[in-house]
């Protein structure tokens, strides 16, 4: 036997943890913002990725959500001149990382926004769970 | 939690064949034993509450020591709370029944 609201509690609980993974991939990515490689013309830090897909769990029949690959971005690096970084290349140029902080910032805003709803979800189940077992109790 | 609301009384299960609730029938035939059906689905009712309460209790020890999420420790956590807030309900439930009983007029 499956209980849909546990179902439904699991579904937005995996929801919780994909959208925080994907806040992790987001503050690694603005935390490395500036970090370059060590030796001359190496690279720097490459942009994570995160991406998710959907698994149907056995135990509460639901489609659960989990994360399906951090991967890293292929977009070309920009390049600052800094002559006297140890990254620099023989021109004195370094290799920035292809992190945009645009991107980043929308990205975070909607890891919010869904982790938000995804609690909303718990606390309506919770609340129409309440709603059922205090059926037993008037009398 | 398995809590399941027809085994709480098999003959709801058995005699509402067509219903959607027939679907949740305890497969184990209640005509094996029917004197002591109740007491042993009570018994089973108990012991899977007290398996989602240590469940919860583990998860949020692991919780603490920061081994597993917080989503999951919340998660847990809640499923305790349901599972204990149920049991309390239908004990209250039963309770009542045997003082109904107890102040028959013999």
């Amino acid at each position: 036997m499956n209980d849909p609201l546990i179902a439904a509690t699991s579904a937005a609980a995996n929801g919780l943890f994909a959208q925080s993974t994907r806040m992790r991939v987001v503050s690694e990515n603005i935390a490395n913002a500036d970090s370059t490689g060590k030796t001359a013309g190496a690279d720097p830090y490459q942009r994570k990725t995160v991406s998710f897909e959907s698994v149907s769990d056995e135990v509460s029949g639901a489609d659960l959500v989990q994360v399906q690959d951090i991967s890293r971005d292929e977009a070309p690096f920009r390049t600052e001149y800094m002559p006297g970084h140890p990254a620099a290349d023989a021109k004195g140029y370094v290799k920035m990382p292809n992190v945009d902080m645009l991107t980043e910032l929308s990205d975070m805003r909607e890891a919010s926004r869904s982790y938000t709803a995804n609690t909303q979800v718990i606390k309506q189940v919770r609340e129409i769970a309440s709603m059922t077992i205090d059926l037993l109790r008037t009398s | 939690m398995s809590l399941n609301i027809a085994m709480l009384s098999p003959d709801i299960g058995r005699a509402a064949g067509s219903s959607p609730l027939s679907g949740l029938a305890p497969t184990a035939a209640p005509q094996a034993a029917p004197e002591n059906d109740f007491a042993r689905t009570m018994a089973s009712m108990a012991s899977d509450a007290l398996n989602t309460l240590k469940t919860g209790e583990t998860t949020a020890m692991a919780g603490m020591q920061g081994k597993a999420p917080l989503q999951q420790v919340v998660q847990a956590v809640m499923q305790a709370d349901q599972a204990l807030r149920t049991v309390v309900a239908v004990r209250d439930k039963v309770v009542g029944a045997y003082q109904e009983i107890s102040r028959m007029q013999m």
